[in-house]
């Protein structure tokens, strides 16, 4: 992997987000984006200002969604960093993760033409699917490969990432850019999240510092985060003289048959047990998880069953959401790229909010964060619908198989 | 609404969906394509203008016009005789 990009609430860029990950900082609050609330107090973290890609004209940006503009702007800093100007359009490949990703901007655009929908404007048309956000990057980047969305609930991020691995390892592309977008939720996905008991209640409004706490006794469910990232994802050995933030040694995908939003010990183990496999490690050669950690009370159980059953219990294991909260689509690719950041810089996060964890033999990373080497590491997703979704990421020069 | 009235609209149309003419002189010749819309932005354009009058007909009908000064004076046109006003 020779860029990356990411946006989130608590930092733009990778030395932002990395400053805010190791100072364990958030922000965390009753949310204010239009369209967010309705007699509501949901908690989340928005990202603050205003963001502006680099690459549109006035006239693109005036019909660019909010998910677009971060997108963009993640993917010109992960395209920049690999240089990705240097190689034939056609040989370079876009899998945005995610669905139904402008649900808030959908329903203002609702609520301003309901008695008057004659003057709906024409561009709902093209911006109401989810794919023109490819239409939109491949145009920007000059993308020419191959581009498509992937679906996979709160596993789409790193859904993508297998997508664009699969598609490099098969040679449809040389170069496939893997895209967490940005799900923007409107006030009616949050109602719904919030009344199946996976979002935190509203209370949590009274203290927004203290309602993210994966895997800690005190969870009550997750809190919502807007996030992107970007990863380029390119075959081993054909790195342009880029330096490499690590190896995709090993991924698995496994379905539950569950349309339910209920997670699955045997699931999530088969997903570890089959990326492990792939990369030909064991478990005690991972150093680090870089878990799912939704702060849900039966997910987060459930992850820890997992690691124990698969044998991680020797690796360090901390959770980004404490810190960014969840990006649903955007997690997986959001965690992968904090978990390449953490290796490079041979430093653990802290996990915020963890005081009483769950499950006490696990290597939980608290307060302070961990200094450590790490060779190996896991980062896994879980979406509803039964999908889970499994990494090993491997340092370059560590040895992996590929 | 008078013609002038609805080339003033049609400007302030093409200004917000074409931002980079926000200095721009406009004249009746000017047409939309010249300007550098193309077929989503004439649509924007268009839909504005009409939501601007009040005037509910298919884009269809919007179609035959060269430039500003003939489009504004269609709808006028359509605005007094054969659209429906809301």
């Amino acid at each position: 992997m020779t860029g990356l990009g990411v946006t989130t609430a608590v930092g733009r860029g990778k030395a932002d987000f990395a400053r805010a990950l190791y100072d364990g900082s958030h922000r965390f609050a009753v949310m204010e984006r239009p369209g967010r609330q309705h007699d509501t107090r949901f908690v989340g973290a928005e990202i603050p200002g205003q963001v502006t890609p680099g690459r549109l004209t006035a006239r693109e940006l005036r019909t660019s969604s909010f998910t677009a503009r971060v997108a963009l702007t993640t993917l010109e800093e992960a395209w920049e960093e690999a240089r990705l100007d240097e190689v034939d359009g056609e040989r370079v490949g876009l899998v945005v993760g995610g669905s139904n990703l402008g649900q808030r901007e959908l329903v203002l655009a609702h609520e301003r033409h309901r008695d008057r929908p004659a003057f709906l404007r024409p561009g709902y048309g093209l911006s109401f699917l989810d794919s023109d956000l490819c239409g939109q990057c491949t145009a920007a980047f000059g993308i020419r490969g191959l581009a498509h969305t992937v679906g996979g609930a709160s596993a789409s991020g790193q859904l993508a990432i297998i997508e664009a691995a699969e598609a490099v390892a098969a040679g449809r592309v040389d170069v496939c850019v893997a895209l967490g977008a940005l799900m923007d939720l409107s006030y009616w996905e949050c109602l719904g999240l919030r009344t199946m008991g996976a979002m935190v209640p509203d209370r949590c409004a009274d203290a927004p510092e203290l309602a993210c706490r994966p895997f800690d006794q005190g969870h009550q469910g997750f809190v919502f985060g807007e996030a992107c990232a970007a990863l380029v994802i390119e075959r081993r050995g054909e790195r342009r003289g880029l330096e490499d933030y690590g190896t995709l040694s090993g991924w698995s995908v496994r379905l539950d048959g569950n349309r339910g939003p209920d997670p699955s010990e045997d699931g999530e183990s088969g997903a570890i047990r089959g990326a492990l496999d792939r990369a030909g490690l064991e478990a005690d050669q991972i150093d680090y998880v870089n878990p799912h950690g939704t702060a849900s009370p039966v997910g987060d159980r459930t992850e820890a069953a997992a690691l124990r059953a698969c044998g991680l219990t020797g690796a360090a294991v901390n959770a980004t959401k404490s810190v960014t909260g969840h990006g649903l689509s955007a997690a997986g690719a959001v965690e992968a790229v904090a978990t390449l950041l953490q290796m490079r810089r041979g430093r653990l996060h802290p996990t915020r909010n963890l005081r009483d964890p769950v499950d006490g033999g696990l290597r939980w990373v608290g307060d302070g964060g961990l200094e450590t080497e790490v060779r190996h590491a896991m980062s896994l997703s879980a979406g509803f619908g039964g999908i889970n979704t499994a990494l090993c990421v491997s340092a370059s020069g560590s040895g992996s198989v590929r | 609404m008078r013609k002038e009235e609805v080339f003033q609209l049609v400007v302030d149309a093409v200004r917000e969906v074409l931002p980079e003419l926000q200095d721009h002189a406009f004249e009746e010749s000017d047409t939309l394509a010249d300007l550098g819309a193309n077929s989503m932005d004439r649509a924007e354009i268009i839909t504005t203008v009409l939501e601007g009058m009040d005037l509910d007909i298919p884009l269809v009908e919007t179609f035959g016009p060269r430039d500003l000064g003939e489009l504004a004076q269609h709808l006028s046109e359509a605005s007094t005789t054969g659209g429906r006003v809301a």
